[in-house]
């Protein structure tokens, strides 16, 4: 949790989705799903496709009906509200502007279906066409527009009848990344000058660690981790997460004691984790920037600190990527690693022995973890 | 391309010009012929005419009964247009949009008249038209040319409906306005020239429709390809070839129509 949420921590949550459902036949696309959104949160919904995230979206939107469970919007239940009624904002993946009318129509089509008096209609276009920086644009039509000219007046579309929530799908997918780094830039300045509850959808984790103040992360339909960035990134709670956000190192170790445990053979010290038996198996996590690593003659003039583990380990491959280094090794007993490091060590050979260091305090403890997730780490 | 003209040899070229040239021949000279015609001096639809006239105008312009039956055509067409686009379009978004099951064995059904002969159709609707009562009036008339006009206008309409992204409307019900609103304001000027196209076809299905009008005409009412067709048995006027080239003259007409108003369509999408 970051520090602004634990101050909004007391006040009751703008969105409340409580056991929520949603089938498809015999497809479980959202599976008792429940969450809180915090008035004023930039909420990032990630995960692969089919993972349900924009399932749930659309059940806040309305255009999907929940097979069952609940959705409250400041106290409110909105199962029965139709989707115009929700004062929701909302920005599509294709943009969906209404081909046939100007930017400036695009814009204040919200505000003539709300049958806003002429002056007071253009002067909130106007005002928002200031906002997204279109007002040369505003006779154009949307064909006329690049991709993020074109995404930005959706955004202002969905901003001009000041929705409590704005809702946004996947809206940079069709850029390219340069043009998607800007829009992301000038989305999170919007959203801290506005204010306003954004819940966004992406699949892209880069983009919701950038953006986020909080990233749920979906697979079959749950959120199987919520939280911070930081938070999630750092100290996944289960070996999925870790698995999925960033690259990750899964060893496999046998309980010894609560802050000890066997890796092929050796003694390890492990964070103190409670609730576990002897001989229990457990999997340790490292993160590759966490492991330093480190040539036999640097092993022996270095003394290690208190509370860290050294381990042996072969060079496979070693690459030199600009700003960092990284390198893949396998341990004797076959587990494969990767470190990745800010400096550069000279001369390092694939087949060479070296020895790898972590703090033990670094490495997430896991009692219960799926074989199948720990693979995604290898698809990275 | 794969087969462009320059890259071809001069030879092919002129092969390929004298084939399509023969294709065209045979589908246009037809309609020159009668055009000329119709402004033959000779009774008897001599080719080459010997002189040139409009009086053949003059007696069709002014017999009422060819002047009725041209009206009566397009009473119908406007009539079978309108109609058709009307349950064409709701059809379109229940076969596009719904989920129902049997949506392709409905499609399959509402595009039947396309495929099963059409004297079949025909006689069918005036054996019970026949017994209704109904022959003869020009519910009659339009009924029968909407079973034939629907498909063509249900498939532009729903071509242009597929190729609709409905996240657009979508968004327009997500800004505030109900289904119906966007529907109205958003997805019908988004697919306009799709049901433009289809009130074009069913128009012209309509205007130069036949077999079913033969069976349910009456002396009191007949439209133009009728007339045609019971004068046609009693004498071979060159009245004949005005009439034709009135038929050929409207379609012309409003398929040019159609053309200029695609063209004042901005390029959307």
């Amino acid at each position: 949790m970051s520090a602004v949420l634990q101050n909004n921590a007391p006040a009751a949550p703008l969105v409340r989705l409580q056991n929520l459902n949603k089938h498809y036949g015999d497809f479980t696309a959202v599976d008792d799903l429940s969450l809180d959104i915090q008035e004023g949160e930039f909420l990032t919904f990630l995960g692969s496709s089919g993972s349900g995230k924009s399932t749930t979206l659309s059940m806040l939107a309305g255009f999907e009906t929940p097979s069952s469970g609940a959705i409250n919007v400041a106290g409110r239940s909105l199962l029965r509200v139709p989707p115009h009624q929700r004062d929701i904002g909302m920005v599509f993946q294709r943009y969906s502007l209404f081909p046939h009318l100007s930017v400036r129509d695009n814009i204040g089509f919200p505000l003539d279906i709300r049958k806003l008096g002429a002056a007071e209609r253009n002067q909130k276009v106007d005002a928002m066409l200031r906002l997204v920086q279109l007002e040369a644009f505003a006779h154009r039509r949307p064909a006329q527009l690049s991709g993020g000219q074109q995404q930005r007046v959706a955004i202002a579309r969905a901003l001009v009848y000041e929705p409590r929530i704005l809702l946004m799908d996947e809206p940079l997918g069709a850029l390219d990344k340069k043009l998607r780094e800007d829009l992301q830039d000038e989305l999170r300045q919007l959203h801290r000058r506005l204010g306003i509850t954004i819940v966004y959808v992406t699949h892209d984790q880069e983009e919701a660690l950038r953006l986020s103040q909080r990233i749920a992360i979906f697979s079959h339909g749950r959120i199987v981790g919520l939280g911070s960035g930081y938070d999630l990134y750092q100290n996944p709670p289960n070996a999925f997460v870790a698995a999925f956000l960033g690259n990750s190192n899964f060893l496999r170790v046998t309980a010894r004691a609560q802050a000890h445990c066997d890796f092929e053979g050796q003694e390890l010290a492990m964070r103190p984790t409670t609730g576990i038996k002897p001989n229990q198996e457990l999997l340790l996590m490292l993160r590759p920037e966490k492991l330093h690593l480190l040539s036999p003659e640097q092993a022996a003039t270095t003394p290690m600190p208190a509370g860290w583990n050294e381990i042996p380990a072969r060079i496979g491959e070693a690459l030199f990527l600009g700003e960092s280094q990284s390198c893949t090794l396998r341990t004797a007993g076959g587990t494969p690693l990767m470190v990745k490091s800010l400096a550069h060590a000279q001369g390092l050979q694939p087949g060479q022995v070296v020895r790898l260091r972590w703090a033990a305090s670094d490495a997430c403890v896991y009692t219960e973890w799926n074989d199948a997730d720990l693979s995604k780490a290898a698809a990275h | 391309m794969l087969l462009t003209p320059n890259a071809l040899g001069w030879r092919l070229r002129g092969g390929l010009l004298l084939v399509t040239g023969a294709i065209a021949a045979v589908l246009l000279l037809p309609i020159v012929f009668i055009v000329l015609l119709s402004f033959g001096s000779s009774q008897w639809l001599v080719f080459p005419p010997p002189g040139w006239t409009l009086k053949w105008y003059q007696q069709f312009f002014s017999n009422p009964e060819w002047m009725q039956a041209a009206l009566a055509s397009l009473k119908v067409a406007l009539l079978t247009t309108l109609v058709s686009v009307a349950l064409a379009l709701p059809c379109a978004f229940a076969l596009v949009r719904g989920t129902f099951p049997g949506r392709k064995t409905l499609y399959a059904f509402f595009t039947l008249p396309m495929i099963v002969p059409l004297v079949v159709i025909a006689v069918a609707i005036y054996a019970l038209f026949l017994r209704l009562g109904y022959t003869g009036t020009l519910l009659a008339f339009v009924v029968s040319h909407v079973i034939v006009a629907l498909p063509f206008a249900l498939i532009a309409i729903i071509n242009s409906l597929k190729l609709f992204d409905r996240s657009i409307e979508d968004a327009a019900v997500i800004c505030g306005a109900s289904r119906l609103q966007a529907i109205y304001r958003v997805t019908l000027p988004g697919i306009w020239p799709g049901v433009f196209a289809g009130a074009l076809f069913a128009f012209l299905v309509s205007w130069d429709e036949v077999v079913l009008s033969v069976m349910m005409a009456s002396p009191n009412l007949q439209t133009l390809p009728v007339k045609m067709w019971a004068t046609l048995r009693q004498d071979l006027t060159p009245v004949i070839a005005v009439a034709s080239t009135v038929l050929i003259g409207l379609s012309l007409l409003v398929m040019l129509a159609a053309a200029l108003l695609r063209r004042r369509q901005p390029r959307s999408r």
